[in-house]
This record gives C-alpha cells, sequence and structure tokens, in this order.
C-alpha cells in the first residue's frame, strides 16, 4: 500500500513582525536585504524576541486542525550550516521533554479517512539563495535575508495518505482552514511549501523536499510513486533517501547530503524560556476563532435553506462567505449567495481581478433587492454585477447608465407581446391548448427586450392576451 | 526522538576518525587531528564522571514567562540600512560560495 | 590627582566640583599609556574619551541633568557590543568587526554618562580562566606580571586593579567574572541570571552566563546594579526586579544570618593557604553576628562536567553563525565551494575554541546526546534542587572562588583538565542561576585570594549586605604596580 505523509510549511502572512524581531512579516515588498536587522542578521550578540501574535496564531491553527496544545511550549535549536540560515542554526520545536510543540497530535477527516497530524511547530523562516551563472562551474550564489525570520507554522501528518488526490483534496481542506483563519494567504507566491515522504508496498521510505507550492506538491508526490512503481515492476530496490523537487523539470532528483549534515544536534534554544499559556487564554483563543467551514456551511443550509452544493463553494472561501455574511439579511440570503455563486465567482475568477474588484457587500445588498423588486430581470443582472466590479457605481446608477431597468410599462409591454402574437401564430395555438408551452413566448417576448422585460408582467399580459 | 534514546554498551575511544568526523561537522578544518586526539580524550573521558552522578530520574527544568510577557507584534525598521555595514556584493546581496550537488 | 577611588567617589568628588571628568579620564588614559604596555589589560582604547568627558564636563557646569555616572570611565569586555567601535571576543575571527548597534548595559551606561574607556583583553570569546586564550596575547597580573590574572575577563580585573579604569563590566559564564576578581584583588559579581540584558553580549553559552560589574568595592557593585540591572524587551530571559536599590541598606549587617560552608568546594584539592583564608573569612562572618555551619551540596563533584558538557554544546552552536559571509575578515569566497570555504575561513578560531568547539559538536550529536548533554542537564536540575534545598536553611553561602592561587603564564595551558578544576568552586552558581560574588580577601606570597559568597535567586540585595559586610573587616595592601 502506498503510504505518503506531508510536512507542510505555512508563513504566517497575517502577521506585522518577524517571528523574533521587528522586521516586516511581509518581506516581499522591500528591496534585496532591506527587511534586516541585527537579530534576523544573526550579528553577534543579538537575541530572539519571540513574537507574541505568531505563538497566538499558531495555536489557533492547533485547535482547529483538533490538535492538543500543551500547557508550555519550548523552542529548539536544529543546527546544520548553510548560506540563507543567518545563525546557522534554525530556531524550531520538537517533542524532546514531552509535548512542548504548539500542537501537539490531531487529525482531519479528508474524504471520509481519517488523516493524523503529528504536530505542529512554530520556526523560523531561512533566507532566500538565488544562484546566478550558467553552469555549475561559474556559478555565483546570492542570498537576501528580507525572508529570513519570517513565522513559519509546520504542520507534520502521519504517513496517512493512500493517493495523490487525497492529498490534494487535504491542501484544498488546509488552505481554505488557513484562509478562514485568517492566519495566511496560501495564494502568496511562497506563503507555502512542502515536503513529502512517500512509500509504496515493499519499498523504503523516500522523502522529497523542497516543494515550492501546493500544486507542486501534488505533481511530486505522483511523480514519485510513478517513480518506486516503475523501480518495482523492475525489480529495482527503492533505497532510503532525501531527494529535492525540481521544478523546472517536475521531476524528483537524488540529493547527495553527507551524513554529518544529518546530524543537526538538536538542544534547547536557551534564548528562549518556556513560554506558559495558561487554559484561560486557549479559551479566549477559542472563543475569538473565526466559524468553522464546516459549522458555516451548516448554518447556510438550516438556516437560509440554501442548497448544499451552493453552501459549500460558498462557505469555503473566505473572501465570498466575508461578502456573504456582511451583505445578507434572512429574506435575501438565498438570492446573494445565488449572485455570489452563480454569477460574481466566474467574473472574478483570478487573485489579480478579485483585488481590483470594485465590489461591497451594499452593492450585493442592493442588486439582490433590485431583483427580487422587480426592477432588474435576473438575466441583466449578471451585466450590473459586471459594471459593479468594474466600476463600484452604485447599482441605480448603473441601471440608468446602461438601460438595463425592467420593461414594466404596461402599455410598452402589451404592444410587444402583440407583435409576438402575430409572429407566432403556431406557438399561441399551441400555448392554448397546453399551457406549459407558454414559456416559449415568454422567451421571444425576453428576446426582443434583451432580458429586460418584467417576467411576471409579461406572462400574466401574455395569458391575458392569448385569451 | 530517537536521538535522545540513550545509546548503551560501550563507548569506544576518542579516534583520529572521530575528530575527523566531527570537525567536518563543526566545519572547521583541522589540520592535524592527532594533535587533538589527546585533549579531547582527555575531556570526554573526563565528562564519563557523569554516569556515576545518578540523575537518571531528574526532570529537565527550564525558566519559564507567561505568553501575556511577549512582544506585541509590531513592524519597527531598524534604523539605518544594515545592509551596507556588512560585507556584500552586487548592490545589496550577500555573496555564498558556490552550492555543491 | 588620586585614580584610587572607587564609583561612588568619583561621582561624589565631580558633583562637588573637586575633579573634573576630563581631568580624570585623561589622567587615567595616562595610566593606561603607562601600565598597559606590560599588563595587556585593553585591546583598544576611545580615542574620544577625553573629548567625550569634556562635554559632560559641560553639562555639569551649564546645570543640565548629568546622568549618574558624571563622566566616569568603564572599561568594557571586548565581547559586549558598543556601536560603531570593534568587537573582537579576542579573536582573529572578528578582528575587524565593527558591532552596528549597542548592547543594552551599554544603552543604559550611557544614558547615565558613563565615558567607555576601551575594550578589555580576554579569553578568546570568553572561553578560558586565565586571558592567555587570547587572540592577541595573554594579559598579566598587575600583583606579579609573571602570572595570569585569571579570566575570562582577565582585562576587565586588570584594569580595575591596575587603574586603568573606575569599574569595569566582564562576563560570567563558568566564573570568569569572579575568577580574575580573586586573582587580582578586585571585587566581582555574578547576579542572578536574567538579572542584567545579555543583549548586545556575544554568546559563549547563553543559558547560563550573565554580564556581571568588576569593581573596587562591594559598594560599586550596588551603583553598577542600580543602573544596568532590570528587565529588558530585548532579552526574554531577564527578570523584572521591579527597580530596587541595590544601596539602600547595604550596611544593614549579618546579624543574625545563617551561612552554610560548602564543604565540596574546601576538599583537599584546595590550596592550603587558599583554606586558611577561608576558615579566616568564616570566623569573621561569625564574628559578624552570622553563624556558619558546614553543608554539603552533592552535585557539586560533577558540576565541572555538566558545565562544560553544556558550554560546549551551546558553543558549538552560538559559534557556528561565524562563517565570514556577513561580516568577518577579508577572505574572498571565489573559487570556493560551500563547505570548504566555512570550514578554511573557521580555521581562524584559536586552538581552545576550536577544541571546545570539537567537543560541542561531540556531546550532543546523534551517539552521544543521551550520554553526555541529557545527563548534564539533569545534574544541573538536581544541583539547584541540592541549592534550593540549602537556601530553606541557610541565607547565605561561603567558599573560596578559587581553590588555587593565581598560577604562572603558561603553567597549565597544555592541561585541559586540571584547568577545568579550577572552575570547580565558580561553575555551581552558573548552572544554578544563583548570584554569587568575589570579595578580595587576603594576600599570600604575594598573589590575592578571594572569599565567594551566593545567595539564593533573587537574592542580590542581601547578598551584596552581607558581602559589604565581609569587605568591612578586610584590610588589604596596595597593589605593587
Amino acid at each position: 500500500m502506498t503510504k505518503i505523509g506531508l510536512e507542510i510549511h505555512c508563513q504566517l502572512t497575517h502577521l506585522k513582525s518577524k517571528l523574533f524581531c521587528s522586521c516586516k512579516a511581509n518581506y516581499r515588498e522591500f528591496e534585496i536585504n532591506e527587511n534586516v536587522c541585527p537579530v534576523c542578521m544573526g550579528l553577534p550578540g543579538s537575541l530572539p524576541r519571540l513574537n507574541q501574535e505568531a505563538v497566538k496564531k499558531a495555536t489557533i491553527i492547533a485547535m482547529a486542525l483538533n490538535c492538543s496544545t500543551p500547557e508550555k511550549i519550548a523552542f529548539f535549536r536544529k543546527n546544520y550550516f548553510y548560506p540563507d540560515l543567518t545563525k546557522n542554526f534554525q530556531i524550531t520545536q520538537l517533542n524532546i521533554y514531552g509535548d512542548t510543540s504548539v500542537g501537539g497530535k490531531g487529525s482531519v477527516i479528508v474524504d471520509g479517512k481519517k488523516i493524523r497530524i503529528t504536530r505542529i511547530q512554530l520556526e523560523e523562516d531561512p533566507g532566500r539563495l538565488i544562484y546566478e551563472g550558467s553552469s555549475s562551474k561559474n556559478q555565483i550564489t546570492l542570498v537576501d535575508y528580507n525572508r529570513a525570520g519570517t513565522p513559519l507554522v509546520e504542520i507534520v501528518t502521519e504517513p496517512d495518505f493512500e493517493n495523490p488526490k487525497q492529498v490534494r483534496e487535504f491542501l484544498n481542506i488546509l488552505s481554505d482552514l488557513l484562509e478562514n483563519l485568517a492566519v495566511s494567504d496560501p495564494g502568496l507566491d511562497g506563503a507555502m511549501r512542502a515536503d513529502a515522504n512517500v512509500s509504496i508496498e515493499g519499498g523504503n521510505k523516500v522523502e522529497v523536499k523542497n516543494i515550492g507550492s501546493f500544486h507542486d506538491l501534488e505533481k511530486a508526490v505522483h511523480f514519485e510513486i510513478t517513480r518506486q512503481n516503475s523501480l518495482h515492476s523492475r525489480d529495482i530496490s527503492i533505497i532510503q533517501e532525501t531527494r529535492h523537487w525540481d521544478d523546472k523539470r517536475k521531476i524528483t532528483v537524488s540529493s547527495r547530503s553527507k551524513e554529518e549534515d544529518l546530524d543537526y544536534r538538536y538542544f534547547l534554544e536557551g534564548d528562549i524560556p518556556w513560554i506558559t499559556i495558561d487554559s484561560s487564554i486557549l479559551e479566549k483563543l477559542k472563543s475569538e476563532m473565526p466559524e468553522s467551514i464546516n459549522s458555516k456551511k451548516e448554518r447556510y443550509i438550516s438556516k437560509y435553506n440554501i442548497p448544499e452544493q451552493v453552501a459549500d463553494v460558498l462557505s469555503s472561501d473566505k473572501f465570498y462567505s466575508d461578502l456573504f455574511e456582511e451583505s445578507h439579511s434572512d429574506s435575501n440570503a438565498k438570492e446573494i449567495a445565488n449572485i455570489i455563486t452563480t454569477d460574481l465567482m466566474g467574473l472574478i475568477d483570478t487573485r489579480e481581478k478579485r483585488e481590483s474588484s470594485k465590489i461591497s457587500a451594499t452593492h450585493l445588498r442592493d442588486l439582490a433587492d433590485a431583483i427580487t423588486s422587480g426592477k432588474i430581470s435576473r438575466n441583466s443582472s449578471k451585466n450590473a454585477l459586471y459594471e459593479i466590479v468594474k466600476t463600484g457605481n452604485n447599482i441605480s446608477q448603473i441601471i440608468s447608465d446602461l438601460d438595463l431597468g425592467n420593461v414594466s410599462d404596461e402599455s410598452e409591454l402589451t404592444g410587444i407581446i402583440q407583435e409576438i402574437i402575430t409572429s407566432e401564430p403556431q406557438a399561441v395555438e399551441q400555448a392554448k391548448s397546453n399551457p406549459q408551452t407558454i414559456n416559449y413566448l415568454v422567451g421571444k417576448v425576453m428576446q426582443k427586450t434583451k432580458g429586460k422585460a418584467d417576467p411576471k408582467l409579461t406572462l400574466d399580459l401574455l395569458k391575458k392576451l392569448i385569451e | 526522538m530517537e536521538i535522545w534514546i540513550e545509546h548503551l554498551g560501550v563507548r569506544k575511544m576518542v579516534t583520529e576518525e572521530d575528530i575527523e568526523h566531527v570537525s567536518k561537522l563543526m566545519k572547521i578544518n583541522v589540520t592535524n587531528h592527532a594533535e587533538y586526539v589527546d585533549k579531547v580524550r582527555a575531556m570526554i573521558n573526563y565528562f564519563d564522571i557523569l554516569d556515576s552522578a545518578g540523575v537518571e530520574s531528574e526532570e529537565v527544568s527550564m525558566q519559564e514567562i507567561s505568553i501575556s510577557e511577549l512582544r506585541e507584534d509590531k513592524y519597527i525598521p531598524f534604523d539605518e540600512k544594515l545592509i551596507e555595514k556588512l560585507n556584500h556584493y552586487k548592490g545589496t546581496y550577500v555573496r555564498a560560495p558556490k552550492m555543491s550537488s | 590627582m588620586n585614580l584610587k577611588i572607587s564609583a561612588l567617589e568619583f561621582v561624589q568628588q565631580v558633583q562637588d566640583g573637586n575633579i573634573s571628568a576630563e581631568d580624570f579620564v585623561a589622567k587615567t588614559i595616562e595610566q593606561i599609556q603607562s601600565v598597559d604596555e606590560k599588563l595587556h589589560a585593553f585591546l583598544s582604547v576611545n580615542e574620544n574619551a577625553v573629548e567625550q568627558a569634556r562635554l559632560i564636563d559641560k553639562k555639569i557646569k551649564s546645570g543640565d541633568k548629568v546622568g549618574a555616572c558624571f563622566g566616569m570611565p568603564i572599561s568594557i569586555k571586548d565581547n559586549m557590543c558598543i556601536k560603531n567601535d570593534k568587537t573582537t571576543c579576542a579573536s582573529k575571527m572578528l578582528e575587524n568587526f565593527i558591532a552596528p548597534y549597542d548592547a543594552t548595559v551599554i544603552t543604559k551606561l550611557k544614558q547615565q554618562d558613563a565615558i567607555f574607556i576601551g575594550k578589555t583583553n580576554m579569553d578568546e570569546f570568553a572561553m578560558g580562566l586565565s586571558t592567555e586564550f587570547s587572540a592577541f596575547g595573554p594579559s598579566r597580573n598587575p600583583w606579579n606580571p609573571e602570572y595570569v590574572p585569571g579570566g575570562s575577563s582577565g582585562g576587565s580585573a586588570v584594569s580595575v586593579s591596575a587603574f586603568e579604569c573606575v569599574t569595569s563590566l566582564g562576563s560570567d559564564t563558568g566564573g570568569s567574572v569572579r575568577n580574575p576578581a580573586s586573582f587580582c584583588s578586585v571585587v566581582g559579581y555574578k547576579p542572578t541570571y536574567g538579572l542584567i540584558s545579555r543583549y548586545g553580549l556575544i554568546s559563549y553559552a547563553n543559558s547560563i552566563e550573565q554580564i556581571g560589574p568588576i569593581t573596587r568595592t562591594v559598594k560599586d557593585v550596588a551603583f553598577m546594579l542600580n543602573i544596568i540591572a532590570g528587565i529588558d524587551p530585548n532579552d526574554n530571559t531577564t527578570i523584572d526586579n521591579k527597580g530596587e536599590d541595590y544601596l539602600s541598606g547595604i550596611d544593614s549587617g549579618i546579624e543574625g544570618k545563617k551561612i552554610g560552608i560548602i564543604t565540596d568546594m574546601m576538599t583537599d584539592g584546595v590550596d592550603p593557604a587558599v583554606l586558611s583564608a577561608t576558615k579566616d573569612a568564616i570566623s569573621k562572618l561569625e564574628g559578624l553576628g552570622a553563624t556558619c555551619e558546614e553543608v554539603s551540596i552533592d552535585m557539586v563533584k560533577y558540576s565541572v562536567a555538566a558545565y562544560y558538557t553544556i558550554t560546549a554544546t551551546e558553543a558549538g552552536s552560538n559559534l557556528a553563525r561565524y562563517d565570514n559571509l556577513r561580516y568577518g575578515y577579508d577572505f574572498s569566497v571565489e573559487g570556493y565551494e560551500f563547505n570548504s570555504y566555512i570550514s578554511k575561513a573557521r580555521e581562524k578560531f584559536g586552538p581552545e575554541v576550536t577544541r571546545r568547539m570539537i567537543i560541542g559538536g561531540f556531546v550532543p550529536s546523534a551517539g552521544h546526546a543521551g550520554k553526555y548533554f541529557l545527563k548534564a542537564l539533569k545534574v544541573k536540575s538536581k544541583l539547584t534542587k541540592e541549592l534550593d534545598e540549602a537556601f530553606k536553611k541557610f541565607d547565605l553561602l561561603v567558599a573560596p572562588t578559587v581553590p588555587v592561587l593565581p598560577f604562572k603564564i603558561g603553567e597549565k595551558i597544555n592541561d585541559p583538565v586540571s584547568l577545568f578544576l579550577i572552575d570547580i568552586n565558580t561553575v555551581t552558581a552558573n548552572l544554578t542561576g544563583k548570584p554569587a560574588i568575589s570579595i578580595p580577601y587576603s594576600i599570600s606570597n604575594g598573589l590575592p585570594i578571594g572569599i565567594q559568597l551566593f545567595a539564593n535567586s533573587n537574592q542580590d540585595k542581601l547578598l551584596l549586605q552581607a558581602a559589604y559586610a565581609l569587605e568591612q573587616t578586610v584590610k588589604l595592601p596596595e597593589v605593587p604596580l
């Protein structure tokens, strides 16, 4: 049986400062080596100053993944030399002296299967290496430390996944969860990275490191399983090794790491005392936690009678569920859910479009009102929504600017309908014998009015005029 | 963690190979391993006294502070361009040697 | 001008207008010029010191608010960062390192108008107890230049002893303040762990070390603590001392106090002269109204092994950052592969630092972690428990600071284990986080002997009161410069 375990590194992108200093957590907006200070540069004499909010956010993640949260947490040093590490050790967490990682054992249900979480640890991100030069001979290594010290949460799972599909499903759940908790923005470049360990029946465990996105993680796992199966089918034994993901070639490559590099000499970080998190703080964090995706979904279904599929889509994306929460009332909830899931999601389907979109909760509320009161047809509402996203203008302005208002003037509509009756005698006869088919005539009216005819009025008038 | 499991049995004497291995691990060229063997062996041998301290049942303890005493999450940039005071290359990069593998 | 005054006397005399900071600092520079060629207390001297003192005099004259130090010349061990000054740790590895920020103690002293007269010599990265392991040559004992001044803060102790400053800051990882203070006949203080911020102190073994004042008098220690002690947001291990005033009530005496004599620190290995000085001190303490009684601290005999295991492990990690990439000395990466470059660059470490890093690679490494490092941590825990137990019964503990007299330069440099054992009386305070002080007590054949007092954690004030009381019973000859 194939076994896959994951180590997922997720940056706490919503924090203002780094894990151990006051430099900015969002390092992306800086010139090279501009977002650094003596602490994250590991200068002699500098000491780490732990970020309180980082511990809280990591704890919230632990609680959301059903992990135990210990009364005290401890930090350890992982010692190895690498140019992206300013101290040549990484401050991280382990469970050596009891459970002192920010999160202990937990689990998530993925596709009906229980995936066990081993632990969750808080640690610092290293800097970034840039390789220049075409061949390995004239290679130049450059380092940018702006990222060094960015708060990372590492989520370690047991090898409970059986196939790439479960991995993907888990990643989807995790992305949504992290976003919903307002701790991390999984869409930011480099915010999510992962290592995976993969083994097939009868083979040794292979670690795949350096996977730079969730997208590639699934690919890497898939590649590795295929590679191992192919070896196995040719009776070549699979050696226990570390491989890294080559994201240009989309393959895994064996890393030639020497034995001594793997001796991390973990020991307690004396510069950070053990941090006690008393139960009142845990309670408070729990009470302040955003509603879970599942609970939102259940609420949308039971309270507003929103179809399960719609509720599912709506609740799992924080951007849309926030819009929904802000705009809906008991009476318009279903309509708003409908606008968001059938029209809006298609309109702003990329990160860029979302960010440049001008839509607000007020727009949605007004649009729903306009539809229910018959000011605008459902058909025209799509055009209106497009304008809202583009301009941010209010709905009445858009209706008048684009002439999207319903044709609800009885005499105007009567004229149009009479034209149709004249030109469609067969259909009129049919509608008389079979009232169901009147919809064909309604459609014709809509066509003529470019979808702006008030549907209810149209139907009433049609029925009257046919008889 | 397996690394904390006690290794029972007789420990071998510190050898030149050990010194070589550890000096690689610690990234220091030790040109004459033999020169270090005696002194390091003497020091390590002295540490064997810890075996008779009878502390197996002791728990490791550490200083503790409450989460509420930790630093507030605030962005405060360092007050000067630190990189200009450090080694830099090609503008403001730090240059490292080429990486093997 | 008399340079042989205490910090409190200096402040008083400047305040009274009897002396100016400028004159005193200028005279101190002259003293350095005249004695330091022989003693080598300093690695660098502040060329702007006189000018800085002049500015402080100006402030005094114009009636501006002046800080508590009034331009007092203070020397700083060269492992504490002063912004824009060289901070070398007496290592070739950091020969050209200019610190881009101030250590917290430096910030606090600057605010109180102290003058940093120079950076003092030390064992490289504070690893040693004789200052012979400085990459820039040893310091010498002012009492007899053939002898070591102790270490690792040897330069600091020498500078105070030889009147090259009024007070000094050293750092104490396993006795590095108290040992040279004892060897040079000055006062050396290791505070409760966390009392003084370590921010800007270049780490050797961060979980047990503290910055500590080296002064001429016990009162001067209290004066310095009033300035530099207390919680620091830059150091998560600091403790809140609630603005304690260590000077007030320092003369309260020790009438009725119970003092434990640590028998494990007064064994056969202790030099007879040191032993008899200690017994004499005990009778003095009793004469002051204290009751003294023997107490055994079992773990003391394992303390040195635990100490070296822990310090080597932490040092191996703390010194890993010196890879010469971001700062260091001139050595191009051109043509090198990563591992070979780093290993080559780190050849600049001296032999003692290299040895301890090799040990620091051994003891916590995968195969040995349980055997050495974990046991060392457990000894540390048990030792702490034993002291806590002792402090239920006693207010203070007493022992010799160092079991031996100062030795000749070169005498023990090749015997690491016998050097180890010199630390046996000092490392306990570091491993347990308790405060300890060394007080100059007597001179034997022209060589100083110090007495060490311990108190429980956060009882620094009580400890200073006791030390002050004992100090008042001592009259010592002047250093034969």
